[in-house]
């Protein structure tokens, strides 16, 4: 008798036990297996970076022109088109594609470039210019760009000042993009709107006639209709990253104070968190949104089950390719996506969008070792053409970074990338500031805490501005 | 009969050992030691030495190979910052709970489970127990994120959605939970294993003159069993203790310290984020170094008061009837 009781606890323990080992099976959607890659990110470095043992690839020969480029199933070609560029150059290349996540991506650059083993050419976003530059691990780029203007000329000229810090030019626009208001056009025709207003809203939000309240009041009567479910009004990014700040400037903040100094403006930031406050007050946006699986995300407003909701143009392709190929992929997310500016916070002020460009950057003598870095910026040069810039842009839905590409057939054909061109009109940069990562940290959580409703948006605020002046001290200016 | 008194031979007449026979008397004794040793030091000693003196630089992405000494800042900042105090109280609830839970409560309940049916089917449900230690923490950590996901992908919901509890993502929504649960599970095998190879050493004769005495399962565990294994508990709780304060991966997996503002963030894990994990690259490696350092202080100065409160030189001192 005693051992049965004892053999039933023991196969009650067991029973919970195997429910946390049993369900490895991936989620479906509406019966469909979910995608086996997640391409999620684009532009935008992973948002945790995993414990994986971080060791710099070996270099080979050392004579190749050798190149590291994040990819992933998407976007494998900014590895391959500096491969093929130095080809033709006659170069040997060394080409790597590395799949892992930014986060243990740039620390194999940071402990590579340290024991001078980094690649000639380092691909990575223009944030990483600062702490690099300031390292000594790239090299300026003004004096090579100048003596090839025949190239460069052609470089969309806004790029331009994501890559300048300290004066100079520090790197070469690999690729960029808009983020734009992702809004779904059958749900808005449920909801009583006419062909006419939906075709209008990119304009609307264009000229600030259509604002985060007009989003925020759209989204709540869908939900109040039946429209869509509840908590399903409008999706933000999920995860960390710097999406988020375009809020920021739609209630007019900025991020750097124009000296080259990070900048907090308390009172566009309280207006920032009481919007991400209201979203989820208003039943618009889940509780306890910020953290969701990135697939979740992605397989939901792929599914047309969100109203609005907030991505990057290179999503597309990663939704037609990962998430909706057996539905038709692009054709059927034309079918019922549509893409605007992100509203501005303000009546009467256009809407924003924020770019983050991936950019080649050269590597010093100190860092890779080798004294071949002018072979590495012609093959960069070689690298930069519409042909080979249009293979990425075109396969990955990033923006053009070619005056020269605009005009290609192919790039005229391309439905989402002429449609989001006109964003780079509206579009802000990160800071090129080596602090820039620590205010960031600082400012996530706090905005993250005033969402979730764990302190109210003045609360938050106040707490950034005092983490920022013990963290950053006079490198930062708060106003 | 007259009287002897013993009187100890005066100094002068015992040879006293020159310094070069107490070297040649321990040269064995130090070669031996000497491989263990040169571990602890190369792998113990010079790693923290090497931690101090990053925590006293500036080191940083942008300052990696030419770091300036800036002294204490680095720990001034540290204890400056708003989030520190929460941070602390974190990792208090979190090593205390789990451990009292888990990693001792959990692992003592199923060592005594376990020893008390068959042994075959103990050694079973112990291995069982093993799994979550043994899957990778990354697969491990997955499985539990799909688990506690929102309807329609959660196991959890699915289940729960029936008895009429609302479907939430119970990562989000009850993070500390899911946090002890997930390190519970894995740590919780530890303890089971100590205790269990602890139990069946104890000779049958006491258990069975327990049962002669009329002692019920639960007076011989609470009288017999129990007493002796306090030096198996002190060893569990001490190691744990130090290896919850320590390790992060799980939480960093799941819940990255968040959500919002430092709800599950412990002080190994803000470690971790500053001197290795950046979102926009520049790491602090200096103001993680002062951190892993108060940390290792933390946990010298936890380990002396266990090892006191449990009069740890009682535990292992030779057997009296030994040295009769």
């Amino acid at each position: 008798m005693y051992r049965k009781h004892v053999s039933g606890l023991l196969l009650a323990m067991l029973l919970l036990l195997a429910a946390c080992g049993t369900s490895g099976a991936p989620p479906t959607v509406g019966g469909v297996p979910a995608p086996s890659a997640a391409a999620s990110g684009g532009a935008s470095p992973a948002a945790s970076a995993s414990p994986t043992e971080v060791v710099p690839p070996a270099k080979g020969d050392k004579s190749a022109i050798s190149v590291w480029a994040q990819a992933n199933n998407v976007e494998t070609a900014r590895a391959e088109n500096i491969d093929s560029a130095a080809q033709q150059l006659g170069f040997k290349a060394e080409a790597i594609a590395d799949p892992t996540g930014w986060g243990d991506y740039k620390k194999k650059f940071l402990l590579a470039a340290d024991s001078g083993q980094a690649p000639d050419i380092i691909l990575s976003g223009h944030e990483d210019i600062a702490p690099w530059g300031q390292a000594g691990y790239i090299i300026p780029l003004d004096d090579l760009i100048n003596a090839n203007q025949e190239t460069f000329k052609n470089i969309i000229p806004e790029l331009w000042k994501s890559v300048e810090w300290n004066g100079k030019r520090w790197g070469i626009p690999q690729d960029t993009e808009a983020r734009p208001l992702w809004y779904n056009k059958q749900k808005l025709a449920d909801l009583g709107w006419s062909q006419q207003e939906i075709d209008s809203l990119p304009d609307r939000i264009k000229s600030g006639e259509f604002t985060l309240d007009d989003m925020i009041a759209t989204a709540k009567q869908a939900v109040e209709k039946g429209v869509v479910k509840e908590g399903h009004g409008y999706w933000h990014r999920p995860t960390k990253g710097s999406d988020f700040y375009q809020y920021y400037f739609a209630y007019g903040g900025a991020l750097d104070d124009g000296s080259g100094k990070l900048l907090f403006d308390k009172a566009a930031a309280e207006k920032w968190f009481a919007f991400q406050r209201r979203v989820v007050e208003e039943g618009i946006t889940p509780k306890n949104f910020i953290g969701t699986e990135s697939k979740i995300w992605h397989e939901t407003v792929t599914s047309g089950e969100v109203l609005f909701f907030n991505g990057g143009v290179w999503n597309f392709a990663d939704w037609a390719k990962n998430y909706t190929k057996d539905k038709g992929g692009e054709e059927y997310l034309y079918g019922f996506v549509g893409w605007a500016l992100q509203p501005s916070g303000e009546k009467g002020k256009p809407g924003v969008t924020l770019s983050h460009p991936l950019v080649y950057m050269v590597t010093s003598e100190k860092a890779s070792g080798e004294q071949q870095q002018q072979d590495a910026f012609k093959a960069v040069t070689a690298a930069t053409t519409p042909e080979l810039n249009n293979k990425h842009a075109l396969g990955s839905a990033h923006l053009a970074i070619l005056t020269t590409q605009l005009d290609t057939p192919d790039y005229k054909a391309n439905k989402i990338l002429q449609g989001t061109a006109y964003m780079l009109e509206y579009t802000r940069f990160l800071p090129n500031n080596a602090d820039f990562g620590t205010y960031d940290d600082i400012v996530f959580r706090a905005m993250s805490a005033a969402e979730n409703g764990e302190m109210s948006p003045a609360e938050a605020v106040s707490m950034v501005a005092d983490e920022l002046q013990t963290e950053l001290g006079d490198k930062v200016v708060i106003k | 009969m007259a009287e002897s008194t013993v009187h100890p031979p005066s100094k002068a007449l015992v040879a006293q050992p020159t310094l070069s026979h107490r070297l040649r008397a321990s040269a064995t004794a130090l070669l031996f030691l000497l491989p263990a040793a040169a571990l602890v030091i190369t792998f113990f000693i010079v790693p923290v030495i090497i931690t101090l003196y990053i925590s006293m630089t500036d080191m940083s992405t942008s300052t990696f190979s030419d770091p300036n000494f800036i002294g204490l800042q680095n720990y001034s900042r540290m204890f400056r910052s708003g989030a520190m105090g929460k941070i602390v109280r974190n990792t208090v609830f979190y090593v205390g709970t789990t451990l009292a839970l888990f990693n001792v409560g959990m692992a003592l309940v199923i060592a005594l489970l376990t020893t008390h049916i068959p042994r075959r089917s103990g050694a079973f449900f112990r291995a069982l127990w093993l799994l979550p230690r043994i899957t990778p923490s990354v697969v491990y950590i997955m499985i539990w994120k799909y688990l506690a996901a929102d309807a329609p992908f959660g196991v959890f919901n699915q289940v729960l959605q029936p008895l009429g509890i609302a479907p939430e993502n119970w990562v989000l929504a009850a993070p500390w939970t899911m946090v002890i649960l997930v390190n519970g599970f894995i740590g919780a095998s530890f303890g089971m294993i100590i205790f269990t190879s602890a139990i069946e050493s104890i000779p049958e004769s006491y258990l069975h003159a327990s049962r002669v005495d009329g002692a019920t399962a639960l007076q011989t565990i609470r009288y017999v069993i129990l007493p002796l294994l306090r030096w198996p508990l002190l060893f569990v709780m001490t190691y744990q203790t130090l290896s919850l304060m320590t390790s992060f991966e799980q939480i960093l997996l799941l819940t990255d310290g968040g959500p919002g503002y430092y709800t599950t963030e412990t002080w190994a894990l803000q470690a971790y984020h500053r001197a290795l994990s950046n979102y926009f690259g520049n790491v602090n490696f200096g103001l993680g170094a002062a951190l892993a350092a108060v940390l290792v202080l933390i946990g010298v100065i936890l380990a002396i008061v266990y090892l006191r409160v449990f009069r740890f030189g009682e535990l292992v001192q030779e057997p009296k009837i030994e040295t009769l």
